[in-house]
């Protein structure tokens, strides 16, 4: 799915392609799933070895939210048959309407959202630059991705007028990491420990690694240098408290 | 196979099957906190008791997964609209759905509500008194704090000082951050608790191992859960509790009187369960909506809703996060989400200009919970989100657990929509007022400045909300509450309401021990009243005797608090 993004070559250096970017190098939860009871080891397998098929989005959808996804959550570093799927989760979650429980009163419903932005979009991308989205370079697609993160869009477009837009970011941004981090391969990447019943863990404290962890070794971050998505240290967002789900913390 | 619950136990079997034409004694709503706890009091009572719960009976070991993602139909995830100047993150954040409720996925902090909480308007001025005192619920604290049973310090050191039965939980490393950042700034902490998760095996339930995952459902049995705690021993007593079945309306006779709840099975099959008396047990969502959607000529307005008040006075709490980023690593993803914590700033201080006050809390975010906190605090996507994840055993993140005021303009209504049974699904509207942006702002900069001294080199924060209660609230005052003292409703003499929609208010406390030792309470009253309950209008407002004969096995007067 993933386009690689050639246009970084020539400004921000080599992009290395790893088979597992990571700081805890031979570090792989799948390899751990002897140690996992069944009902979690069949959840997890399938969804390294049966993503899900594209069932909601039309063909043309799924081509322009694939390239908006392949720079919400990039994976140009990561090696072929090494990227995680994020749209097809997606995609699934809108066909099954599996909803996560609430809706804004000012937001359409999910799938009508999705299929509004992408209209959007792609609209925005013809007006700013005369170009379809997709054909667009990733500098190009990043201004136009970029301005609906800051909450100002542009080129503005009738559709922001009717929808929120940051509350659409927030429910593409919680699609996007909760496909690529409920992935085991993004377990690997950030050296969380992965499922751990029945075996539990027994080091606590001092972020001390169990006995089939590893040891962190940081490496120099391996991303194009001038892309418009690094964090911004001194940029933090203007307080509008959050607005996606809020299960898992307290 | 048997039906497990958690790695030891199994499920009782067979259970009792009441029929169709049967009428039984009490009919309970929704079997959650409060509703696992009354099901199984009423049934060890001897009383023909069924618990309907619009989710499924969990099989643990079949259902469950050891896994984030996997985890999503733990949570109550049908639509609901949600509003106002701050509208609040509904489904996994504040409901479940399924046997045991929202405690299959609370991450188990369980400190009891302090003395003042009991008083607010006397001592501060603001929201309302409860028509009950500390004193009445605390021998309910400590008989729910041995049947859970909670694990934590020898010594709780605010509110009314206490122990706990069990010894506190081995140190993970963000409670060494809440207790290194709070000891450099004189503030004092505990940690191992009070949390209801096993130190140590009890009965047929192991000890935690410390895997993390206590918002996913515990696998393991030894966080407690209804599921766990009360319902087998329900079931061994002869209740029967009846999934996949969706309360749809409450039914009332010409009289007045309650006669049974119809509801609808998961083949869209409706029922009529005929029951001398009815107790809604739904949450603060559900319990106001579905007494909303009974109403009926002479209750227009929904039932027990003579006051105006059903679905008012809605309550969440503060519940900013605060992440650091430490040099060292931290693992925040080991040991239980909830294991330290300081009340130190639970009361009203008045050079502070707001009143009542927070709690500070550790919480344990796995890596999606994680990702979306640090694309809300820092604005992370893109290969920022990549590389901020790279280092997320890095982080410790802390939590505000801040009081929130009753206010009336914050509701449950019914909407538009409808849900997949034609039923109307609830709207809920939350405006934050003048106090409560001030206890935020104040208890957000707080818990920063412990981060700090924890030697955090990045600290940022995400705005959010805890917990839910309120929307049927109890009171003296039938013009002004929905429920008595007892859970009764007012306005219909079998009809009560009992979990956290009953609270008036919420003070900084997670409100699971709260819901459960107020259900152990109603429970004895309902037990002692029943007579009167069922064949009569009269209201007896005496105490009950609490009734300690009732706990389920292993607990009782076993692990007693070694200071009371």
């Amino acid at each position: 799915m993933t386009r690689k993004s050639f246009p970084f070559l020539a400004t921000g250096g080599e992009l290395k392609e790893l088979e597992q970017p990571s700081y805890y190098a031979g570090y792989s939860t799948m390899a751990q799933k002897k140690s996992w009871e069944e009902a979690t080891r069949k959840a997890v397998i399938d969804r390294v070895e049966k993503p899900p098929t594209i069932r909601f989005f039309s063909q043309e959808e799924a081509v322009l939210l694939g390239a908006v996804i392949d720079r919400v959550m990039p994976q140009d570093d990561r090696a072929e048959g090494r990227t995680i799927p994020i749209l097809p989760i997606l995609d699934e979650r809108l066909y099954k309407n599996s909803l996560n429980g609430f809706r804004y009163e000012d937001m359409p419903p999910d799938q009508e959202a999705y299929r509004l932005a992408a209209k959007a979009i792609e609209e925005m991308a013809h007006e700013r630059f005369g170009e379809t989205f997709l054909a667009r370079t990733v500098n190009r697609q990043e201004l136009i991705l970029k301005s609906l993160h800051d909450g100002k869009p542009e080129p503005n477009h009738a559709v922001w007028q009717k929808m929120p837009v940051h509350r659409f970011w927030a429910m593409l941004m919680e699609d996007c990491v909760t496909a690529y981090y409920s992935h085991p391969w993004a377990w690997d990447e950030i050296g969380f420990g992965g499922p751990a019943y029945p075996r539990g863990y027994m080091r606590l404290e001092n972020g001390l690694p169990e006995p089939w962890e590893k040891d962190e070794q940081h490496y120099e971050w391996n991303a194009p240098v001038d892309s418009l998505s690094q964090l911004e240290e001194e940029g933090i967002p203007p307080e509008r408290g959050s607005l996606h789900g809020h299960g898992g913390s307290h | 196979m048997s039906h497990r619950l958690g790695s030891m136990q199994t499920l009782p079997s067979p259970m009792r099957r009441f029929k169709e034409s049967d009428t039984v004694d009490y009919c309970i709503v929704g079997v959650g906190s409060a509703g696992g706890v009354l099901v199984q009091r009423l049934a060890r009572a001897g009383f023909r008791v069924v618990g309907l719960e619009a989710g499924p009976f969990w099989d643990t070991e079949k259902d469950w997964v050891s896994d984030e993602k996997g985890s999503h139909d733990l949570y109550w995830n049908d639509l609901r609209i949600t509003g106002g100047t701050h509208p609040l993150a509904l489904g996994a954040n504040n409901s479940g759905k399924g046997v045991g409720g929202g405690s299959v996925h609370w991450a188990a902090f369980a400190p009891r509500f302090h003395p003042s909480d009991f008083r607010v308007y006397s001592e501060d001025g603001v929201g309302v008194d409860w028509p009950i005192s500390y004193w009445d619920l605390k021998p309910y604290y400590e008989l729910l704090e041995r049947e859970i049973p909670i694990a934590g310090p020898a010594w709780f050191p605010w509110g009314d000082p206490h122990g706990h039965p069990y010894g506190p939980h081995p140190l993970g490393g963000v409670g060494d951050v809440l207790v290194r950042g709070c000891t450099d700034l004189g503030i004092r902490s505990v940690a191992g608790g009070p949390v209801a998760i096993l130190s140590a095996s009890h009965g047929d339930r192991p000890h935690c191992i410390y895997r993390g995952f206590c918002l996913q459902g515990c696998k393991v049995g030894a966080k407690a859960s209804t599921l766990i705690t009360h319902v087998p021993d329900a079931l061994t007593h002869g209740a029967e509790i009846r999934p996949h079945s969706m309360a749809a309306k409450i039914s009332l006779r010409e009289d007045g009187r309650v006669d049974g709840v119809l509801y609808i099975d998961r083949e869209g099959q409706e029922h009529f369960q005929r029951a001398r008396a009815v107790i809604v047990s739904g949450y603060a969502i559900e319990t106001p909506r579905l007494l909303l959607n009974s109403a009926c000529p002479g209750h227009r307005h929904g039932v027990a809703n003579s006051s105006g008040t059903l679905g008012k006075y809605l309550m969440a709490q503060a519940g900013n996060v605060v992440a650091g980023r430490f040099e060292e690593l931290i693992r925040l993803y080991k040991a239980p989400p909830a294991h330290a914590l300081t009340e130190e700033f639970y009361e009203t201080d008045p050079r502070r200009g707001f009143a009542r006050g927070f709690a500070v809390q550790t919480v344990g975010p796995l890596p999606i919970a994680f990702a979306k906190q640090m694309a809300a605090a820092m604005g992370a996507w893109g290969w920022g989100m990549r590389r901020v994840m790279m280092d997320y055993n890095h982080w410790a993140t802390l939590g505000v657990l801040g009081e929130i005021l009753p206010w009336e303009d914050n509701r449950v209504e019914l909407a538009d929509e409808k849900d997949q049974h034609g039923l109307p699904v609830a709207k809920v509207t939350f405006n934050l007022h003048d106090n409560d942006k001030k206890l935020i702002e104040f208890g957000k900069n707080k818990v920063m400045e412990i981060m700090w001294a924890a030697g955090a080199k990045q600290v940022v924060q995400e705005s959010r909300f805890a917990h839910l209660v309120g929307a049927a609230r109890m009171g003296s005052d039938p013009s002004t509450s929905v429920v008595d003292k007892f859970g009764r409703t007012h306005d219909i003499p079998n009809l009560f309401a009992c979990d956290g929609s009953i609270l008036p208010t919420q003070g900084s406390a997670n409100p699971g021990l709260t819901i459960q030792a107020l259900a152990a309470r109603t429970a004895d009253y309902l037990i002692k009243q029943a007579g009167a309950i069922f064949y009569s209008n009269h209201r007896d407002m005496s105490e009950p005797e609490i009734r300690y004969d009732l706990s389920p096995p292993y607990t009782r007067f076993k692990g007693k608090p070694r200071i009371a």
